[in-house]
């Protein structure tokens, strides 16, 4: 078979049979290989299409009769799920999807209309990777994750093998998804991203857990139905399934539909709750989640429909919805001092800020979502394995308890906090992505507003989180935590990632972002303004940042190892340090009375408070679907 | 603007504004001092201080902190160079702000609660001046359709006729970079006691002169900053940057230090305000 057919295959099914094979491999000492071997097969099978460069793909007419089957099949399980626990919700959902899902099967499809069913093209490709090495390096964290976890998770739990499956099918449902051109296709995949995440975030089987997977699970099958209805739209108007046919046509009812879609599966607001639910799962599962798949598929989407949205009065909306997420999402972080809520906080700000860049479609905005998809999926998911780390090391996630972590775990903090730096600060790309956001949406006033506000209060949280976990107590002992391999050895490999990304992110953007996002623009259709701030972004010096470091970083370093232990005192806490206290915070007071000072972090309840904060701005989101819609019809 | 190489354009940045900078904390120190009915050091007392602070021992709470210092100053100086290459201004900004994040840092990795109460007030300062910076390049932006500093000039008339809200709203926002009263939350340059030294609480030696030179380099960029407001005849430009300077020190001696949620609400509703309407009528 030519390579063409086979690596796509490879990607989509590979991960599905290898997770069948790690469900089935009995004990760890099967497991482990297989898993090992899966791994490395997904990020080899990413990178040989990576060189093999774009192309489209079309299957067997006989083929793609079948997918309507298979569709049947999905809803049915979705049905199944609905009764098994009981939510008439599920069940109304699942059979609304029937019913569309059977209503575009009835209508006639155009006979000239020639669907490729798999469209490989830069973008795909950009996503594939993604998912295809973060992805694996996710699964390989499991593997130590969840040995530690079968002993001390709740009984009730599903078993590991399970886990497995639907941890590295996962991976393969996502790759099809954002390879696949035929929208009944893509809804297929879409859905089975729904259902891994249901069975994935129930895991535990705990209230909790159960509660926060039929959340997932009913807000996705609302997207799958809106999804479902773009396709049956799609096929009425112009009779054709394809989704760059959707695209070219730019029908405005089902990209509208489509962006419903994306809004629910990457959380943004008012859909934001299953997400911030998703964390009571095992870590791997939110990292996934968070980083590579399912949140992404969403991002994924709109950034494929920019074309469509670019220069309309929805796309404006669009951009508005994403920039008040980014904004709101940035503001309820500030008063979380859950460390995994706050992390889901940031993803939601960060997915409207790519959607913000992929309404405004203008060169330099299509090139930093593009940036920032891929930044962001490699700090946040380091970022989420050095949480579990944590979490497993000290018993809690929440911040304040996160005081003095450098002695208990100091390789962690110190690759968390380079994870959390890399999330605002230079020469990392986040912070070129937002760079890039903050010029390209200059021309509209609102979103401009609210991204200013909301990359203000970005910095707050993250600033606090990095001050408390860094903090060092007088003359530390060290304790080197007893971390398993491969979960070491993840958390390793993405940091030298995000080092590696920060050192070519410059040229990067100018060799590959840069002429791919000129490439989806013709002269005429953007305005001379936005082409200027593209070739100013593209001739921005990065020498003297990248000298500053290379001369800094050799200094500090002498610097630091100069200081003696003689040089180390102790901080001044206006009353004599008591001898030989733990911390440094006791000190003596009146009539040599011991007293301990201790010093929170500000939250700011009342004026970021999630509770009330969260009834108006979902109001105002709800608002902003509608007003979505509305402009459609005017 | 006059062609110089690139590399001797970084080099007297890097080496001329300290002076420039020391010299204006000096006169600072000197009219402050006059003030209050006082002589003053001799105008060269910053420098004095930085070359004494730097022959002492090197006495830290923690290696951190050193670090953070360090990458306070590189980063200064980095957003000093950038503005003399003509660079992007947005990113000088972003840089701007990561130098102050490393000074919060290193105030948050000591185990002292002063320093750490000091730190937290940086944040919320930071909060809110943050976005009154970046509103001000969006109108830069909005009056030359540049966001480059070489560009300055593009529009042939002098910014601050165009950006007449912004100007006001920048020099609070100077108030809070330079620690002057009503502002001085985190730190402060007089004894008050409060927090005593706040987030510099636990630097001393080398490690404080560092801090100091950055100063010195920040206030520079601050001026600099004010006398682009009026770019096309320099004179000019810096007879504003004289009256801001002198009215900073005169606001310094005579307001009394409030609380930080009064400086957000403040910060939030007047100097935001001030900016976004003066950038609202640019763009309709």
């Amino acid at each position: 078979m030519h390579l063409y057919a086979f690596l796509p295959l490879l990607l989509i099914f590979g991960p599905l049979i290898f997770g069948l094979l790690v469900m089935l491999a009995p004990g760890w000492r099967c497991k482990t290989p297989v898993i090992v071997l899966s791994a490395l097969t997904i990020m080899a099978g990413s990178i040989l299409l990576a060189l093999q460069g774009p192309f489209t793909l079309s299957v067997d007419n006989g083929l793609m009769k079948v997918l309507p089957l298979i569709e049947l099949l999905i809803l049915a399980i979705i049905i199944y799920i609905g009764f098994a626990i009981k939510k008439m919700l599920i069940i109304g959902l699942g059979l609304l999807q029937l019913a569309i899902s059977l209503a575009s099967e009835m209508l006639p499809h155009s006979v000239q209309a020639y669907v490729p069913a798999l469209n490989v093209d830069l973008l795909a490709i950009i996503m594939v990777l993604i998912i295809s090495i973060i992805g694996p390096l996710i699964v390989i964290y499991a593997i130590g994750y969840m040995k530690r976890y079968e002993a001390h998770g709740p009984v009730q739990m599903r078993s590991t093998g399970l886990f497995f499956f639907f941890l590295i099918g996962f991976l393969g449902v996502m790759n099809g998804l954002v390879m696949s051109n035929n929208l009944k296709l893509l809804t297929i995949f879409w859905e089975l991203t729904t259902l891994c995440s249901f069975m994935l975030i129930g895991h535990d089987r705990t209230g909790d857990a159960e509660e926060s997977a039929y959340r997932a699970l009913w807000i996705n099958s609302l997207g799958g139905a809106a999804l479902m209805l773009a396709l049956f739209l799609s096929i009425s108007a112009s009779g054709s399934a394809g989704l760059d046919e959707l695209v070219a046509v730019g029908a405005l009812l089902p990209l509208a539909m489509i962006c419903l879609a994306a809004f629910t599966k990457s959380a943004q607001l008012p859909f934001q709750s299953w997400l911030l639910g998703a964390m009571v799962a095992p870590t791997p599962v939110s990292a996934l989640l968070h980083s590579t798949t399912m949140v992404k598929a969403g991002v994924y989407l709109i950034i494929r429909l920019a074309p469509g949205l670019g220069g309309t009065r929805m796309g404006q909306v669009v951009a508005i919805a994403g920039a008040f997420t980014f904004a709101l999402a940035s503001a309820m972080a500030i008063s979380q001092s859950n460390g995994k809520k706050v992390l889901a906080y940031s993803t939601i700000a960060n997915l409207g800020l790519i959607i913000i860049c992929a309404a405004i479609h203008t060169p330099l905005a299509y090139a930093a979502a593009i940036l920032l998809t891929c930044f962001h999926a490699i700090s946040k998911a380091l970022l989420f394995l050095c949480v579990g780390t944590i979490e497993q090391g000290i018993g809690s996630r929440d911040i304040e308890d996160m005081e003095g972590l450098m002695r208990k775990m100091p390789i962690t903090t110190v690759i968390a906090i380079i994870g959390m730096v890399s999330m605002m600060m230079p020469p990392f790309g986040m912070l070129i992505g937002k760079w890039m956001a903050l010029e390209a949406v200059i021309m509209s006033p609102l979103v401009l507003f609210l991204l200013i506000m909301g990359s203000a209060l970005t910095v707050v949280f993250w600033s606090k989180w990095i001050g408390r976990i860094q903090t060092v107590a007088y003359h530390p002992v060290y304790k080197i935590e007893d971390v398993p391999f491969s979960m070491f050895a993840a958390k390793g490999v993405l940091l030298l990632g995000i080092i590696a990304a920060a050192a070519v992110v410059v040229p990067l953007f100018k060799r590959v972002i840069s002429p791919m996002s000129m490439t989806m623009f013709s002269e005429t259709e953007v305005t001379s303004r936005s082409w200027d701030l593209m070739n100013s972004a593209s001739t921005f010096i990065e020498w003297p940042l990248f000298f500053m470091l290379a001369l800094v970083v050799p200094v500090l370093f002498l610097v630091v190892r100069g200081i003696k232990k003689s040089h180390i005192r102790q901080p001044f806490l206006c009353g004599e340090n008591l001898e030989g206290a733990k911390t440094t915070f006791e000190f003596r007071t009146l009539m040599d009375k011991g007293e301990s000072a201790r010093i929170r972090s500000y939250y700011l309840n009342p004026l970021f408070g999630e509770a009330h904060l969260t009834v108006w701005a979902n109001s105002i989101a709800i608002a902003l679907i509608f007003i979505m819609f509305g402009v459609i019809s005017k | 603007m006059i062609m110089v190489d690139p590399i001797i354009t970084a080099l007297l940045a890097i080496f001329a504004v300290p002076f420039i900078g020391a010299f204006l904390v000096g006169l600072d120190r000197k009219l402050t001092a006059r003030m209050q009915s006082r002589i003053g050091p001799p105008l060269l007392q910053p420098v004095y201080d930085v070359i004494k602070l730097l022959h002492k021992e090197p006495i830290v709470v923690n290696r951190v902190q050193i670090i953070y210092a360090g990458l306070h100053l590189a980063f200064m100086v980095l957003c000093v160079v950038l503005l003399a290459l003509g660079q992007d201004m947005l990113m000088v900004l972003f840089i701007l702000a990561f130098s102050t994040i490393s000074l919060i840092l290193g105030g948050m990795s000591v185990r002292s609660p002063y320093s750490r109460i000091g730190s937290q007030r940086e944040i919320m300062q930071m909060l809110s001046y943050e976005p009154i910076l970046i509103l001000m390049l969006v109108g830069v932006y909005l009056v030359n359709d540049s966001f480059m500093a070489r560009d300055i000039l593009a529009s042939g008339k002098p910014l601050l006729l165009s950006l007449p809200l912004i100007f006001p709203a920048f020099l609070m926002v100077m108030t809070i970079k330079l620690q002057k009263s009503p502002f001085d939350f985190s730190t402060s340059h007089h004894g008050h006691q409060e927090i005593i030294k706040g987030i510099t609480l636990e630097y001393s030696g080398p490690f404080l002169a560092i801090l100091e030179i950055t100063h010195w380099y920040e206030i520079f960029l601050l001026f600099f900053i004010v006398t682009m407001f009026w770019a096309t005849s320099i004179p000019v430009g810096l007879l504003i940057a004289a009256v801001c300077f002198f009215c900073e020190i005169l606001l310094d001696n005579i307001m009394a230090r409030l609380t930080w949620p009064w400086m957000l609400r403040f910060m939030w509703m007047v100097g935001l305000g001030l900016a976004v309407t003066n950038v609202l009528w640019l763009y309709i």
